[in-house]
């Protein structure tokens, strides 16, 4: 390759920095979103490896009370003086702060830990290793005196704006511990506190559970013999299942990623090809200087290998950025779905950074290949024609509309077939291709149809109009990308509002008690069998629902069996998705009047592959026994199976169930029958012996559920801000590119005398048509994504359905936020215009 | 119509300021018509810019229509071009999106001062009538020369600034061009400046000046 062509091509971006700042641009927005996500992808999937680590300690057992009861600190110290110094206990638990934020917290026997550690590592690491761990001694003995620390990772601290030393205020009024701020690997967003501290904390005396580290399979038998009978050894299996259970969550985010590096291959597109346009004559110089096709062909190959270097590099560096940026949210998202923590420290990997070139690379040849054959496959004069532009416009829009088809075709078979997330994302790629396809066609029909609706005696109005011609060719891509974004936007949008509406609503009927407690034992049995006797003369006790439950694996998954009151209020309202018999209360009376009836959520319908009516076994403490599915109910956001039991039978056949607490419905209150009766409640709950924390008020779960909802899906609508705003970069790079390109022409109208006004309008009457046409096709695409997404990949990717809620505020909405958009590009591209006008007409001498 | 006093302009180079217009004065009457010589570079198209409000000088004023150019707003010179000034260029700059009748009407629609008559005779004497549905991009160089000029006379300015306006077609045509030129803008009632670099052109003209070494001189 000859270094002169080179630096001839080359020297275009000198002159235009515009073009080389917006190609720079399209690369890093692209390559950054892509590579943000694979990298915090990728983050999360080392963190599932190692879940359930403690301060260093991989869990790879756990002791739990058969009841899940809590175990008592003197079985745990019965374990550590029989020689087991590779356990330690936990208490975890969620409090709120006054404004309903969810924060979970764990503590541990931080002294045995700190003993086990340096006395397991003090082979292969330095003495103070420990201390380093917790920043020093001092920090570490505050840690486990009184008054204790709540140690807070960063940016959770940034979130409830606290600083060290703060105490954080809780809802009930409680106060945690003076804040130390500092982050730990696997303490993700809950706060690390001392086992005596969350005694107090929780007022209780009983550990959650006891975690086991390593052990040999002489360690294991010994303690396995050791374990009284409530208490049993469960395998860590949290890695697998918080793989197999969060495939899917990474699998949305990465379809999201690659649309958002679709968009991003747009803004390259546009300006690859403004780039080869504005070297039309360099290259047409060259040509006539006897430079061949091959020559001028890798010239721009390495000139394409370049830009994909520097647009990797510098896509990267935005990765990072946007995957620290992202990071809170997936943490969030992946805690309140999975229970799953991350690190909030991330590293790129090698690999990641060579995936991103390979693509950067690939997607920047896609986008040179079709602009540059049509520049050399012309005879070497024509290569600047209007004319053969203008039928090179045309013809490529009936060619991309002629390639939408086959996709078209394909989407239709994928949708008869489609199985896994993967696949539906397919579809839905193709589909979102076509759409963009055969967008243009659709851009020339709404010109057209503009261009009939303006009277033919308004000359200037038919100007305005048909000058859209002109312009198609620099918007086409802008326009495909803003329409891949409204679509995103509209589809995903309507996805979270329809699921946040089912959720609420759901909410409604299955948390329809008034208080929640809880507390397990005695304490609240006792309580309710007093004001149960009392029935009628009870002063607050309207209703109660005491909900019993057992962890167990179907089809090597975990599960939970419930046992609930059939006939508790809230039993009464099962929401059934699917049912035996005509109607949902055919199906609930099977299961209140049959102990062999069970309800299973859908999950196990449309992941485990159970049908209504069939019949399955389950193992129990008696053997195993076989139940008869009569219905399907909503249990949304669940990422584990769940069935439905009356209580009576599951504590018939398992004989360690546990308490999955009490739901209260309360009477109004005596004096001011609108409200009901809360003094009475809990002057009788605090009297019956149960703690303020283990109570929770209707309005109070209601407020974290949705806080948590909410939490869960800003993930996603930082993505669809990020997509919308690249689309933006789009549409500005086009006005620019155009400004640029048909500079002499504008000074050319203001010359025959054409206002400011006017130009305005010239500009921006295209533009409009333009916008309208693709959000007029976004809106059914929008449609058809949500609906896709809700009826086929949901239910494939999560395993439960629900309603789509469309209307069309959203579309306005969106419609409305496109438009301030348009305006501000326009404004700025118009300042551009403004500013550079006066040259332009300067130099009408010597253009002409 | 046209007075022009003292004029200066001139450009920054690299090698220091190039003067190319140096105190100009020249007048010109309603309905006249004059050729505007020189060599390449002289300051040619810089003077014709000067007169349409395209471009400011250092010095000097433009009076037109009896109003001074130098006072005028950035709109009120885009509505002087737009009422009475028509630019003819080499390159034509037809908008390429309208047909040709419509780009013959454009200027004339801008303003709002239509004749019908005056259309027809226009498109009859240029031989538009059998292309007025086609697109520019369908036309040889010379018809789209035609349509511009067209353009700029069926609103019938007061003054018709014409930039080389035959510089793209060859001999003959442009003769012939130019004899349909001149006698439409007589019939326009319109004067005419026309910057050429050829003698034979500047015999359709009432006048010629010559602008050399930024001065401005009559041609007998």
């Amino acid at each position: 390759m000859n270094q002169a062509i080179l630096k001839a091509l080359l020297s275009h971006y000198w002159r235009h920095p515009w073009q080389a700042l917006f190609l720079l641009l399209g690369l890093t927005a692209g390559v950054g979103l892509w590579s943000a996500v694979q990298i915090i992808n990728h983050h999360a999937e080392q963190s599932y490896a190692q879940a359930d680590s403690l301060l260093g300690v991989q869990a790879s057992y756990w002791i739990r009370h058969r009841s899940e009861q809590g175990i008592a600190q003197a079985d745990y110290i019965k374990l550590r003086r029989a020689g087991f110094r590779q356990i330690f206990p936990v208490i975890e638990g969620q409090v709120s702060t006054p404004d309903g934020q969810p924060v979970s917290i764990i503590a541990t026997d931080l002294l045995a830990l700190r003993q086990s550690l340096s006395a397991s590592l003090s082979a292969s690491l330095p003495d103070n290793m420990f201390d380093q761990t917790f920043d020093g001694v001092e920090n570490w003995l505050r840690l486990v005196q009184k008054p204790y620390r709540a140690w807070v990772p960063q940016q959770l601290a940034d979130e409830l704006g606290l600083i060290k030393g703060d105490q954080l205020r809780l809802r009930d009024g409680r106060q945690l511990p003076p804040a130390l701020i500092q982050a730990q690997a696997q303490q993700g967003r809950r706060i690390f506190m001392d086992i005596s501290a969350a005694f107090t904390l929780f007022d209780t005396d009983q550990f959650t559970y006891i975690t086991v580290g390593q052990l040999t399979p002489k360690q294991f038998q010994r303690l396995r013999s050791f374990l009284p009978d409530t208490l049993a050894l469960v395998e860590n299996q949290q890695q697998l299942d918080l793989s197999q259970l969060t495939q899917s969550l990474h699998t949305h985010l990465s379809a999201m990623s690659l649309l958002s590096f679709a968009v991003g291959l747009f803004i390259v597109f546009n300006a690859v090809r403004f780039s080869l346009w504005h070297r039309r004559e360099t290259m047409m110089n060259l040509r006539l200087m006897g430079v061949g096709v091959k020559k001028l062909i890798a010239a721009i190959l390495f000139e394409t290998l370049i830009w994909s270097l520097i647009g990797t590099l510098s896509g990267m560096i935005c990765g990072l950025t946007i995957g620290h940026w992202l990071l809170p949210g997936l943490s969030q998202s992946l805690f309140n779905l999975y229970g799953a923590t991350i690190d909030a420290v991330i590293t790129l990997k090698f690999e990641t950074l060579l995936l991103a070139w390979g693509i950067t690379l690939v997607g920047l040849l896609w986008a040179l290949t079709w602009p540059m054959y049509l520049q050399l496959k012309h005879d070497v004069l024509d290569a600047n024609s209007p004319t053969l532009r203008y039928q090179a416009e045309r013809a490529s829009r009936r060619q991309l509309a002629f390639l939408a088809l086959p996709l078209i075709i394909t989407a239709f078979f994928l949708f008869h077939t489609m199985e896994t997330a993967v696949e539906g994302f397919i579809l839905l790629g193709l589909l979102l291709f076509a759409a963009a396809w055969l967008l243009p066609t659709l851009l020339a029909f709404g010109l057209r149809l503009a261009q009939a609706c303006v009277p033919k005696q308004r000359l200037i109005g038919r100007w305005m109009v048909s000058d859209g011609w002109s312009q198609m060719p620099a918007f086409r891509s802008a326009m495909m990308a803003l329409l891949l974004a409204m679509t995103a936007n509209l589809g995903v949008g309507t996805l979270v509002d329809s699921f946040r509406s089912a959720f609420i609503g759901w909410l409604d009927v299955r948390q329809s008690a008034d208080i929640y407690v809880r507390s397990s034992g005695s304490k609240i049995e006792q309580l309710l069998q007093a004001e149960q006797v009392a029935g009628e003369t009870s002063s607050w006790l309207q209703d109660s629902h005491r909900r019993i439950g057992v962890t167990t694996r179907w089809q090597d998954q975990p599960t939970l069996v419930r046992g609930a009151d059939t006939r508790a209020p809230d039993s009464l309202m099962f929401p059934l998705a699917q049912w035996l018999g005509d109607t949902p209360d055919d199906a609930l009376s099977l299961w209140r009047n049959h102990s062999n009836a069970i309800l299973a959520n859908e999950q196990l319908h449309y992941l485990g592959g159970l049908q209504l009516g069939q019949t399955i076994q389950l193992d129990t403490d008696q053997g195993a026994v076989d139940y008869r599915v009569v219905g399907f109910f909503y249990d949304y956001g669940n990422p584990k199976f769940q069935f439905y039991l009356s209580s009576e039978e599951v504590a018939k056949r398992w004989q360690y169930h546990y308490s999955r607490g009490t739901a209260l419905w309360l009477k109004p209150d005596p004096i001011n029958n609108d409200t009901k009766s809360w003094q009475q409640v809990k002057k009788s709950l605090l009297a019956a012996g149960i703690n303020r924390a283990d109570w929770i008020s209707q309005d109070d779960i209601r407020t974290l559920s949705v806080n948590i909802f909410e939490r869960t899906f800003a993930i996603t609508a930082a993505m669809n801000s990020l997509t919308l705003m690249v689309a933006a970069i789009a549409l500005l790079a086009s006005l620019l590119a155009i400004m640029q390109e048909r500079l002499p022409e504008f000074a050319q109208w203001r010359a025959l005398g054409v206002n400011t006004r006017e130009q305005f309008l010239i500009i921006c009457c295209p533009l409009l048509i333009f916008v309208v046409t693709a959000w007029l096709l976004a809106i059914p695409l929008g449609a058809v994504l949500s609906w896709l997404l809700i009826h086929k990949l949901n239910i494939v990717s999560f395993g439960w359905s629900m309603p789509m809620l469309w209307n069309m505020t959203p579309a306005w909405q969106l419609g409305g936020l496109v438009l301030v958009i348009v305006i501000a590009t326009l404004l700025l591209s118009l300042l551009q215009l403004r500013r550079r006008l006066p040259d332009a007409l300067a130099e009408l001498g010597e253009l002409s | 119509m046209l007075s022009i006093k003292n004029l200066r302009k001139s450009f920054g180079q690299p090698g220091g300021e190039v003067c190319v217009l140096d105190s100009i004065s020249f007048e010109m009457q309603s309905a006249s018509s004059v050729a505007l010589l020189g060599e390449s570079g002289s300051g040619k198209s810089t003077l014709l810019h000067l007169i349409a409000g395209l471009d400011k000088a250092q010095s000097g004023d433009i009076e037109f229509a009896g109003q001074r150019l130098s006072t005028l707003s950035e709109s009120a010179l885009a509505r002087m071009r737009r009422h009475q000034v028509s630019l003819v260029f080499q390159q034509f700059h037809l908008i390429s999106t309208l047909s040709v009748l419509d780009n013959i009407r454009f200027q004339a629609a801008l303003c709002q001062r239509f004749d019908d008559a005056f259309e027809t005779q226009l498109i009859d004497r240029l031989g538009l009538s059998s292309l007025l549905k086609k697109t520019p991009h369908q036309l040889s160089r010379g018809q789209q020369q035609r349509v511009a000029i067209a353009r700029a006379l069926l609103h019938k300015p007061e003054l018709v600034l014409a930039d080389e306006p035959t510089g793209n077609l060859d001999e003959q045509s442009s003769l012939e061009v130019m004899a349909v030129f001149t006698d439409l803008v007589k019939s326009a009632g319109s004067s005419l400046l026309m910057v050429t670099h050829s003698k034979e052109m500047a015999t359709f003209m009432h006048r010629s000046v010559l602008l050399h070494n930024g001065r401005l001189t009559m041609v007998e």
